[in-house]
């Protein structure tokens, strides 16, 4: 019975002092939902290495500013393992445990989608830097995304292969298995006919993930009378399809979209790749201003030119920064300021970032304009023209 | 030398001793005890959770029994550890310890009832804890509903794979099976969509006939599994996991190339009827079904085809029939599983469905044990929470979960809790010194 009774009074202690909680601290989260293990590490590691100098940045200066108060932000990094369950428990611990006042990710749509879901349900803001999938933030007032859409860049290639080369016979040479490329393929087909007409994408082939034999669907796209193809495909496929190509005798054009930006594509491609195009949201080689900056910094703290992921991260970290300063007050009411950041991202015009100038529109999409990167003859990505909508 | 091995094995033995007198008399609670403490334990954790992890220094509520803090901020660690114990070992300890004589005279009197009547009941205090918990945050309530959804799939996997002995790999198949049917389904019937149109049906009906949208998303899934099961008949072992690898890309393939199901894109819009309570009837009733149907005779007769199949054909097994049986069993529980898992994330694309979803089942049932109910469960529930509660080691969880199988499989090469009947009866009756103060009791009461 003794035990029971130092229990009885320690439970009389805690009803005592249950009343002086501690004070609401001065803090400022912001959840990171990033694939840190899974299928695509690299992108994990993109942004969470972003992160940190961002919050680096912020510390350097003694902390956020916001409405005349100095505030602490503390970044909440958690792992999604790539996986769509684990991107929505993930989000839920963030906005329910950790309070998060805003989260940025999940990186790619088969994550950004489902957890979109939950962050709209908490009426919590989250901007994906990366998910190009429409849903992921239809008919979601709280979802934002700090990339352009598929819908947008399709015709961006399209427009651009017509003005420079004056090509009017297209093939598209895609996975059917994969939500990007099937998207984008799709969108840059109806962009082409419009320009062309009915039948100008004189091949449409397709191949399911982790093939690596493209060898006849090349064929059919070289004897299809096409004048150049396009590949909306990440970089471990571009290096196959490119070389493949080649040996095949192919040496008109290849065209391909910002899943290239990767760094590795030119390592795994080599001199294949030298003097090919493809969309994109920034260009590393040539960088100025606060965009080589960027890269400098990331490329000496982790020894390697940031790709696309990084940068997108770092502008959508300097969004919500933004966002939070123009809400001019953290109330401490995690609900209310919750609500004016949203707000005040949805309100966000001409925003300065590295990876062009960003509007948002009341549907959570950026207006933001599209980077041509040519692959020099050294391998690097040199900017060559832009875009706009 | 030799003597001061003996000394040191005796000191073991000596401790062991002491720990097995402590836990004697834990040893008379009954399943009821254990399960009225946990709710006392977790009704405390009501009252008076958030101002005691204010006091031991957390800002909040331990979410996961303070896995995720401790690993995170090493320092609260003795706060943790105080604010479990005081929660949940000391508060469960004590009434399980203390009200074991009226628990046990309870359990007597609810075994006077029919069987089912105190299942009832048992199952009614599992869940009333379970919601209690799940109450405190809806981070616990989604992992809670992913860990029952788990334990169906391990359950229903392990009737092909522990039961019935073959290697399938196609169970990410079947459950994407069901998800995409009852989702259409309940798309179709309850739900505006840009693709399927208005409601065929009024929404107000949807939750009411949501079994039926599993039901029917498990049957197909049951469907499908005639592609595995017939080729069965013919091959076994690593032939038969090939089939069955095929069959799981093919349903991903086809799901990718249909494109009013979204296709890679992915199927959203699922209505969100998948609650608790749902998830939790449902998989207490995969429980009890599975469990009798691995006791039945047709149970039986998949053991029979396990260990020789030819001896079984020679004692009248209609071993076709069995294995028919068995797979389209195991099929239509994976189905009902992706029906509800698909309600709870209310999104599915095939990408979910794949080699890593397979991988992650398997090691649930090797991990928690094969040819069991209970290694179903324990596998289930431990692979989720373990690799919740280890998510902020990052790549490091990825180094300590498959050592841990590793050295499950070496110390239990068919898994923790193999081979064990799940006897309801036994778990649900009184825990007395002997079984005539039982009787003894049951007469004067």
């Amino acid at each position: 019975m003794k035990s029971f009774k130092i229990f009885a009074l320690l439970m009389i202690a805690v009803f005592l002092l249950g009343a002086c909680g501690p004070a609401a601290p001065e803090t400022i989260k912001i959840g990171i939902n990033a694939p840190i293990t899974g299928d695509i590490p690299k992108v994990g590691e993109g942004s969470k290495y972003a992160a940190e100098m961002w919050l680096a940045d912020i510390e350097a200066a003694g902390g956020l500013e916001v409405g005349g108060k100095t505030y602490n932000v503390e970044l909440v990094i958690e792992d999604n393992e790539s996986k769509a369950e684990s991107a929505t428990k993930v989000n839920t611990k963030m906005i329910t445990q950790d309070e998060v006042l805003v989260i940025v990710g999940p990186q790619s749509s088969k994550q950004a989608v489902p957890a979109g879901e939950v962050a709209n349900n908490y009426s919590t803001p989250m901007v994906s830097p990366w998910s190009t999938n429409p849903n992921t933030t239809l008919d979601r007032p709280w979802v934002f995304r700090g990339c352009f859409l598929d819908p947008f860049q399709g015709p961006v290639v399209a427009n651009f292969v017509s003005d420079e080369f004056g090509f009017t016979k297209a093939a598209v040479l895609y996975d059917v298995a994969s939500d990007y490329p099937k998207g984008l393929a799709e969108n840059f087909k109806a962009a082409w006919e419009e320009l062309h007409g009915e039948g100008s994408v004189v091949a449409y082939e397709s191949f399911t993930t982790k093939d690596t034999d493209f060898s006849a669907q090349l064929t059919s796209i070289a004897n299809s009378g096409a004048e150049f193809f396009f590949a909306p495909q990440y970089y471990n496929e571009v290096a196959l399809i490119v070389q493949q190509a080649h040996e095949l005798g192919w040496d008109a054009p290849i065209v391909g979209s910002d899943s290239w930006g990767s760094a590795e594509t030119v390592e795994l491609c080599g001199e294949d790749c030298y003097g090919l195009f493809f969309s994109t949201h920034y260009a590393a080689a040539g960088a100025t201003g606060a965009t080589k900056e960027f890269i400098d910094r990331y490329e000496a703290e982790h020894g390697y030119v940031p790709d696309d992921v990084g940068a997108l991260t770092w502008d959508t970290l300097h969004l919500v920064q933004q966002a939070i300063v123009d809400c001019g007050e953290i109330t401490g009411d995690i609900a209310v300021d919750r609500q004016c950041v949203r707000d005040a991202l949805a309100s966000i015009t001409d925003f300065n970032g590295i990876t062009g100038d960003m509007t948002f529109t009341e549907e959570g999409d950026p207006i933001k304009c599209a980077v041509i990167v040519r692959i020099s003859d050294a391998g690097e990505y040199e900017f060559y023209k832009s875009a706009c909508p | 030398m030799a003597e001061s091995t003996n000394n040191s094995s005796a000191g073991r033995k000596g401790l062991s001793v002491r720990l097995g007198k402590a836990w004697e008399p834990f040893t008379k609670v009954p399943l009821l005890g254990w399960l009225l403490g946990i709710l006392v334990a977790v009704a405390l954790e009501q009252l008076v959770g958030t101002p005691l992890a204010h006091l031991v220094g957390l800002s909040k509520i331990p979410v996961l029994f303070g896995f995720v803090i401790v690993l995170k901020q090493p320092v609260l660690l003795p706060g943790t550890l105080l604010y479990i114990l005081l929660i949940y070992l000391l508060p469960v300890g004590l009434v399980a310890r203390l009200g074991a004589a009226l628990t046990n005279k309870l359990a007597a009197r609810l075994l006077q009832s029919p069987l089912w009547v105190s299942a009832i009941v048992h199952v009614g205090l599992l869940y009333a804890s379970l919601h209690m918990w799940a109450d405190i945050s809806d981070y616990r309530d989604l992992v809670l509903r992913l860990t029952l959804i788990a334990i169906i799939l391990t359950l229903s996997l392990n009737i092909v794979n522990g039961y019935m002995g073959e290697f399938s790999c196609s169970h990410p198949g079947f459950m994407a099976l069901g998800a995409y049917a009852a989702s259409a389904f309940t798309v179709i019937f309850f739900v505006e969509d840009k693709v399927f149109g208005s409601p065929l049906l009024p929404p107000a009906l949807g939750p009411f006939l949501f079994p039926l949208a599993l039901i029917f998303g498990g049957v197909i899934s049951a469907l499908g599994a005639l592609l595995v099961a017939i080729p069965s008949f013919r091959t076994r072992g690593d032939y038969l996991a090939i089939i069955s690898l095929a069959f799981l890309f093919i349903v991903k393939s086809l799901i990718e190339n249909l494109e009013i199901l979204g296709g890679p894109r992915g199927f959203m819009s699922q209505p969100d009827w998948a609650n608790l309570p749902t998830v939790f009837i449902w998989c207490m009733g995969s429980i009890w079904i599975i469990n009798n149907f691995v006791s039945s005779t047709l149970g039986k007769s998949l053991n029979a085809v396990r260990d020789e199949e030819t001896a079984a054909n020679a004692m009248t097994v209609n071993t076709r029939r069995t294995k028919m049986v068995g797979f389209q069993f195991a099929a239509f529980w994976a189905g009902v599983a992706g029906g509800l898992f698909a309600h709870v994330m209310r999104y599915v694309n095939p990408g979910s469905f794949g080699i890593q979803k397979l991988a992650e089942m398997l090691a649930m049932v090797y991990f928690g044990g094969l040819n069991s109910v209970v290694g179903s469960i324990v596998g289930a529930v431990g692979f989720n929470l373990l690799s919740e509660a280890l998510r902020p080691l990052e790549l490091f969880k990825w180094i300590i979960i498959p050592l841990l199988l590793i050295l499950v499989m070496l110390y239990r090469p068919t898994g923790l809790i193999a081979f064990r009947e799940f006897d309801i009866a036994n778990l649900l009756k009184p825990k007395r010194k002997s079984e005539e103060e039982v009787e003894h009791a049951i007469a004067t009461d």
